[in-house]
């Protein structure tokens, strides 16, 4: 016999870890249906029993408002549910009561966990679980959470009420007063005429969410054959509370709760005392007036650093353990379409995705481990102002300002954000925070064609303009999508905590994971797709592979010092590339695409290797760094420097003969930051926005802002003076 | 008298106290803050604003809770001694 237990509570009471010490590491994170809302769902064995626990995402009400909140309402309503699982937090507890108040209407078992009682007792409020028991009507296990203590008692407990031989859920509800309750009654009258109806979600709890003027149930009536009825019945009950009580439905019914809540706790809780919370001691210094923003950056640094400067080392360890499998593979298999499939598609398609793990995992684990503290809502806190005058919501910041490190992660990090139209704004203006693939990029084309001061300068104002950028389509984005005023900036600053550290690992387990599965897949395919582009037909050339293979042997056969065979083999190598890619499909799409770019990279009509760039591009698709490997390839020349010489034979191939002046070149850089996210950011947005649209529309809306952004460049850098 | 003057709650200075009379932003924004305890009658004490001066920090109901001065100004309170 299996049984489903729904995890409810606000946000802060400690749901998560209580989940975690239910179920353990038996349990499987996926999204809701149709929302890109965390669904987590495990579950326990208990005398013989096994029971399923979902996480509902934490909400302060069932009003069913955000994307959240409704796939709560919707699963506690849904007769998959046989238990509901109340958790409260004993420190804040009034507050915690107001969802009590509606998960006792659902009209199913409520069992409670009062959670984090060792808080509670610390600021001095003592609480009679007897007592509390008897007011809610139904069980209370005390627990704490994150040292694991009263689990087994709850286990006990759940098994207990699985089996249907506990008779203590006596199922009370709140008490509106006289007037309301009479309504409710006529209301759910109305309602059970449609049996369907009725039997969706108790009458009473829809009439109450009518009562409130809830949008879902609203539209839950009028499918109903009932509709009119209940309607007028509705209007009827308006007419008659509002004058009659002096407000609205949901003022009334809200006062009315909090009623409840505010006399349970004065009969079971004792008053805290006035002390100085420890909370209240690290704030004095963490928002402080003139020290709150220097410790937030320090603390973005520190989280910066461990992410992008500690997460480069495995991530270099990864790039290379592939370069070189990749390296052995092509070196003793015989060249061929086969060979080329596995060390220029497959290898560095697995690279390509593995790569992220590491930075994804350690940013992954630091935004949890800061928000686990309370600290992110400090963070938002102090950032909020100069985010809201870029139509951004303060917790927009730390995900734009990672997006530097790299975009994908970046994305990910979005997911804090509450609201869903801030969340989108700030996954879709990530792309433009110009990552350190980029800055690759950059480097190399900015140190052929500028001074080192100029280049430093060219770098350094691609970083702000993406930025500029990014805060300029958050505002457009703001006012094309989403008319109205900005989502309400109603955010609980919870009390600080100490995380559990299995906590941190198990979620950066997590991101790690389903970045691999769900993300991975979409960049390996990509990766794939852009091989076959920039390799047919060439390498399918038998005869061409035929001459490379004869020429290595006839270099072999001169039996040069090692040191001059490899060189020369490399130079076969990679003029034995460069062939098959600038015959390849992508260098025939670019040939047919040149004229689109040529006002940007083109303007005088006097490259006839513009192309080329085009085939760099179409592989920086997959990722930016490839942009410079690839030109590497068409240029044939190699990207490493020799020792002793400041340019690199990519560089001097590009001064010499691509063509490029510094303002093309300039113009050829505002490009590559803006065209296109890679793969991995591609996959990711899919991913966290939840269409495939979303991810399209930044694609295309950077191939249009990127073109006209160095159109603009060319022309006023002509205008004044430059070349 | 002045005690009784409604003030909007963006107008309470760090340390002040209000008493909760009306909430008067409406739709999803009135809702939500009904749910955070936004009631008739509720004590508030504001506690500090955010280093840029936007939002500012309160206690509702024994909880720390931040608002940004486009929705503290649409509650409207009485100033408590």
């Amino acid at each position: 016999m299996s049984l489903t237990i729904a995890l409810a509570g606000n946000p802060n009471c400690g749901k998560t870890t209580l989940f975690n010490a239910l179920t353990g590491a038996r349990h499987h994170v996926g999204n809701w249906p149709g929302v890109t809302v965390e669904r987590r769902s495990g579950s326990f064995e208990q005398d013989g029993l096994t029971l399923e626990v979902v996480d509902l995402p934490g909400t302060y009400s069932l009003a069913a408002r955000s994307a959240d909140e409704r796939v709560a309402a919707q699963f506690l309503a849904s007769p998959e549910v046989d238990l509901v699982l109340n958790v409260l937090d004993a420190s804040n507890l009034e507050r915690n009561l107001y969802l009590s108040t509606q998960l006792l209407e659902l009209g199913k078992p409520v069992a409670f966990v009062l959670n984090m009682v060792d808080d509670a007792e610390n600021r001095g409020v003592r609480i009679d679980l007897p007592a509390l028991e008897i007011l809610l009507g139904g069980p209370v296990i005390p627990t704490v959470g994150n040292r694991e203590q009263g689990i087994p008692e709850l286990k006990a407990l759940l098994a207990t009420l699985a089996r249907g031989e506990s008779t203590r859920c006596r199922r009370i509800t709140v008490d509106y007063g006289h007037d309301i309750e009479g309504e409710l009654g006529k209301l759910a009258t109305e309602i059970s005429r449609d049996e369907q109806l009725e039997a969706s979600m108790p009458p009473r709890w829809l009439a109450l969410q009518l009562l409130e003027n809830n949008a879902d149930a609203k539209r839950k009536v009028a499918e109903s054959h009932a509709s009119e009825a209940i309607g007028q019945q509705l209007a009827k009950s308006f007419a008659f509370l509002e004058p009659h009580l002096g407000a609205d439905g949901a003022t009334l019914i809200a006062e009315r709760r909090y009623g409840f809540a505010h006399g349970l706790v004065k009969e079971v809780a004792s008053a805290a005392d006035e002390r100085k919370t420890p909370t209240a001691r690290l704030d004095a210094l963490l928002t402080h007036r003139w020290l709150g923003i220097p410790i937030f950056l320090g603390i973005l640094a520190l989280v910066y650093s461990l992410s992008f400067i500690l997460g480069k080392i495995p991530q270099d360890w990864i790039a290379e353990g592939f370069k070189a499998l990749s390296d052995f593979a092509g070196a003793r298999l015989p060249a061929g379409e086969l060979t080329s499939l596995l060390v220029d598609g497959v290898i560095p398609g697995v690279s390509a995705v593995i790569v992220f793990v590491p930075v994804i995992m350690i940013l992954m684990g630091c935004i949890a481990f800061l928000e686990d503290t309370g600290y992110m809502a400090r963070a938002a806190f102090i950032m909020d102002r100069l985010m809201h005058v870029m139509g951004l919501h303060g917790k927009s910041f730390i995900p734009l300002i990672m997006g530097s490190g790299c975009n994908v992660p970046a994305i990910q990090a979005a997911r804090t954000i509450e609201s869903p139209q801030d969340r989108l704004i700030t996954i879709l203006v990530t792309p433009l925070v110009s990552c350190s693939a980029r800055l690759q990029v950059y480097i190399v084309i900015a140190g052929t064609f500028f001074t080192p001061f100029k280049a430093a300068l060219a770098i350094i104002g691609m970083h702000f303009l993406g930025l500029g950028l990014a805060v300029l389509m958050g505002r457009m984005l703001r006012s094309a999508l989403f008319s109205g005023p900005s989502s309400p900036f109603v955010m609980e600053l919870p009390p600080y905590r100490l995380p559990v550290l299995k906590a941190t690992l198990i979620h950066m387990w997590e991101k790690g994971s389903i970045f691999l599965t769900r993300a991975g897949t979409t960049i390996f395919a990509g990766a794939t797709l852009i091989w076959f582009l920039s390799r047919y037909p060439g390498i399918a050339n038998g005869e061409w592979t035929a001459q490379y293979q004869d020429q290595r042997l006839a270099v072999q056969a001169l039996q040069l010092p090692a040191a001059e065979t490899e060189d020369r083999l490399k130079a076969l190598q990679l003029a034995h590339e460069s062939r098959i890619v600038n015959t390849s499909l992508a260098a025939r799409l670019g040939q047919k695409a040149s004229p689109l770019l040529q006002p940007i990279l083109d303007p005088d009509h006097k490259r006839p290797e513009a192309w080329k760039d085009v085939i760099a591009l179409t592989a920086g698709f997959v990722a930016k760094e490839i942009v410079v490997s690839t030109m590497a390839v068409i240029h044939q020349a190699s990207d490493e420097p020799k020792v002793g010489e400041r340019l690199s034979p990519l560089q001097v191939a590009l001064r010499d003969n691509s063509g490029l002046s510094p303002l093309t070149a300039l113009a050829f850089m505002v490009f590559t930051l803006i065209y296109t996210p890679c793969l991995g950011t591609i996959a990711m947005i899919r991913r966290e926005a939840g269409s495939w649209g979303w991810a399209g529309f930044t694609v295309a809306y950077g191939l249009v802002l990127g073109w006209g952004l160095a159109w603009v460049t060319v022309v006023a850098g002509r205008w004044m003076g430059f070349a | 008298m002045t005690q009784n003057l409604l003030i909007p709650l963006s107008d309470l200075q760090p340390g002040d106290q209000g008493e909760v009379v009306q909430v008067e932003a409406q739709g999803p924004i009135r809702q939500r803050l009904l749910e955070m305890g936004f009631i008739r009658g509720v004590r508030l004490r504001v506690e500090k604003l955010a280093p840029l001066g936007d939002p500012m920090e309160l206690v509702i109901k024994g909880y720390h809770l931040s608002l940004r001065r486009d929705e503290s100004a649409c509650i409207l309170v009485h100033r408590v001694a």
